[in-house]
């Protein structure tokens, strides 16, 4: 096949897919050759691939993955039949496509993840199912051996990021959080000018997608013929089948079930926590964490705020509103604060950081500094090479489960905080509130069995 | 609009001292519980967790909801009302609540909210509930009971665990190496490092991984001796290389350890 036969395909690929990315955002695709990388490599060398979960965004996964030479996608899982056999298709038409015979049957589909990492001869696996599954498949992962790349938020609970940090660690497994950003040449700025003092004392800090959910309680409907509801709801406590947690056959939203807390946590855990990863690496607290969760149900804050101990503060709000908020110099109180983004205000500056290339900042001379110069052995626009990478070398990834894990405990800290209507203290190094039994009891959930972790 | 129902009710509670426009709404929702079902309004419910968080300071008032309840699972109420109760006692719940929690640990379809409940009462008749639960119980309901005792890290139910490791099901068997491992003292060491090296060789996986966990406890217990003649078996070429790197970097962060 030649080269644009190849590209053609991948630029079908990309369009069948762009739309159902959505909010994946997916990294920038090059080809394998562009970055260095060889573009035929010995099936022996390749890093072979296993999917648990491909909705909207494993599917996303499951286009992208498919461009590289340098991996081989073998099996598919997700408990609604349509969906893994039309990953199952996609992945041996895309393959049969780059085939001197133009045929190819070599990728299996699964219904249950265990028996996808019961393959010895699966390298990593791409999780992308809904939060309730994250850190349980992340740890039977391990415990099998497999590298990971794991869709964020990387968990459910905050106890669960702490099993899957011990269990990652453990094995000395690869872990990369779907927080993608992190590979990202806007947001590596911006961090980058952020740690470097260029806006000077970082004082506060915006990000949007404010929001948990609350209990609900849809009406029973018949479960599907082809969804495994059982295996759907895992660790999750009971509940009956209802077509708003799922939509059988081609995925029509990215998160449905984030409205249940069963399930999700809301727009926190679901779309703020991108930006919360951008705070904790900006402010250099990738070990660490804010000390103090504020929500507006107090009466004390109109926003959820976070405060470190450094005292900066941490708000979730669309915009600055002069009625609540100093507008900083050179900044228009129209502005929305970018999706995802962040604003951070310093003493002597502020920058504003978002996708698709947004990066502002004032003074506006601070954008002038030359950007410190990347490795040109790492791909570092694009998070999916970064991990396969790391897999080889055996290095820290882009986005650590410890840093992927400090990043969703943000946004799972505001959820708690918002269910118990208080203002609660945070210790980040023990894991646990101060002086406050029932949060503290908030962060684990008893998993249904057979699961736990 | 669940949430201004809450901070209002919250509100006028604390403002009425015991709040007898709460205690109306929350009569009115306890009697719509007694017949929740899966479809209700879920607002209706609402009443009971505002008066929950506006109890928190009230022993006395916590305490009666507690006891109102508990009194609705012995009853002929459904499914998804024991739902919301076992819910509701797994962040307010003493040893108060265990006797009408305990008899759910056998149900089918209630046994994991019972452990939801359960496993979250600090209290050591919770524990003692699981316990007596264990040798009555079948199925997936034991495995989930197994589950819960390793989480608690109870080590008086090391001898019930320890003879499960020979249970036929595949399944029970692994649950008790992994809740070994969480306990993690002498018995359950030495335990698993007979399953391991007697055991079905389609759990060995289940018994290393049990046994590095059990590696991790007994150090941090300061048992380095124990927990690196555990990390030196495991270590053996005969294992999964996943495992020996596991071991191996066990040895070394032992090794590492001062004490």
């Amino acid at each position: 096949m030649s080269q644009g036969q190849r590209w053609n395909r991948r630029q079908a690929l990309r369009r069948a897919c762009a739309a159902a990315s959505g909010l994946l955002a997916a990294p920038l695709v090059v080809k394998a050759n562009v970055l260095g990388l060889a573009d035929s490599v010995a099936p022996s060398e390749r890093i072979t691939l296993g999917f648990i979960g491909v909705g909207m965004m494993g599917r996303g996964h499951v286009h992208h993955l498919l461009e590289y030479a340098q991996t081989q996608i073998l099996a598919v899982c997700d408990v609604d039949r349509w969906r893994r056999d039309d990953a199952k298709n996609t992945v041996e038409q895309g393959y049969a496509s780059q085939a001197a015979s133009g045929q190819y049957k070599g990728c299996s589909a699964y219904n249950d993840l265990r028996d996808l990492l019961a393959r010895p001869d699966i390298d990593a696996v791409v999780i992308a199912t809904g939060d309730r599954w994250h850190a349980l498949a992340t740890i039977l992962a391990a415990k099998a051996g497999k590298d990971v790349y794991c869709e964020k938020p990387v968990s459910l609970t905050i106890c669960e990021n702490l099993a899957m940090m011990e269990h990652i660690d453990r094995y000395g497994r690869i872990f990369q959080a779907g927080l993608q950003q992190r590979s990202t040449p806007e947001f590596m700025r911006a961090c980058e000018l952020v740690q470097k003092g260029r806006i000077g004392q970082v004082r506060n800090v915006y990000v949007t997608s404010p929001g948990t959910c609350y209990d609900v309680n849809f009406a029973p409907e018949p479960v599907p013929d082809t969804l495994d509801w059982d295996l759907w709801l895992g660790p999750a406590p009971w509940r009956p089948f209802n077509r708003v947690f799922h939509h059988v056959g081609p995925p029509k939203f990215v998160v449905p079930w984030h409205v249940c807390p069963d399930f999700g946590g809301g727009n926190l855990t679901s779309n703020a926590v991108h930006a919360f990863d951008v705070v904790q690496w900006g402010l250099g607290m990738d070990e660490s964490g804010p000390v103090e969760i504020t929500p507006p149900e107090t009466g004390k804050v109109p926003l959820l705020t976070y405060k470190y101990a450094n005292d900066t503060l941490l708000q979730v709000t669309p915009r600055l509103d002069p009625s609540h908020h100093t507008i900083p110099p050179g900044w228009d109180a129209n502005t929305p604060i970018q999706v995802f983004g962040a604003l951070f205000v310093g003493d002597s500056g502020w920058i504003h950081v978002g996708r698709q290339g947004f990066l502002e900042a004032y003074p506006r001379e601070i954008l002038a500094e030359t950007p410190a110069s990347t490795e040109p052995d790492r791909p570092v626009t694009n998070h999916h090479l970064n991990w396969l990478s790391c897999i080889r070398t055996r290095e820290r990834s882009a986005c650590s489960v410890s840093a992927g894990c400090r990043s969703t405990i943000v946004a799972q800290l505001g959820c708690i905080a918002h269910w118990t209507q208080r203002s609660l203290q945070w210790n980040p190094e023990k894991f646990e509130f101060v002086g406050d039994v029932e949060a503290n009891l908030m962060r684990q959930r008893t998993m249904r069995e057979p699961w736990t972790v | 609009m669940f949430r201004t129902t809450i901070c209002l009710a919250v509100a006028l509670g604390g403002w009425c001292g015991c709040g007898a426009w709460a205690d109306e709404a929350t009569d009115k929702a306890f009697a719509v519980l007694k017949g929740y079902d899966w479809g209700q309004d879920r607002a209706a419910l609402q009443p009971i967790e505002a008066a929950i968080a506006a109890s928190r300071s009230d022993g006395a008032a916590r305490k009666a909801l507690e006891q109102r309840l508990a009194e609705v699972l012995p009853t002929q109420a459904p499914q998804a009302a024991k739902d919301f109760v076992c819910r509701q006692l797994s962040l307010i719940g003493t040893a108060e609540c265990v006797p009408a929690l305990e008899p759910l640990l056998l149900d089918e379809k209630l046994g994991h909210m019972a452990r939801y409940a359960l496993e979250r009462i600090p209290d050591d008749a919770a524990l003692q509930a699981l316990r007596t639960a264990l040798p009555k119980a079948s199925g997936l309901r034991k495995v989930g009971i197994v589950n819960s005792l390793g989480v608690r890290r109870d080590v008086s139910s090391v001898a019930a665990l320890v003879s499960l490791l020979a249970d036929t099901d595949a399944q029970m068997a692994a649950a008790a190496a992994g809740a070994l491992g969480k306990i993690g003292n002498a018995d359950a060491a030495k335990a698993l490092g007979e399953f391991l090296a007697k055991g079905p060789e389609a759990l060995r996986l289940a018994a290393a991984d049990a046994s590095l966990v059990c590696a991790e406890r007994l150090l941090a217990d300061g048992k380095k001796a124990e927990a690196l003649a555990i990390y030196k078996t495991l270590s053996k070429p005969e294992m999964p290389k996943h495992v020996q790197v596991a071991a191996v970097r066990g040895q070394v962060a032992a090794l590492g350890q001062k004490k």
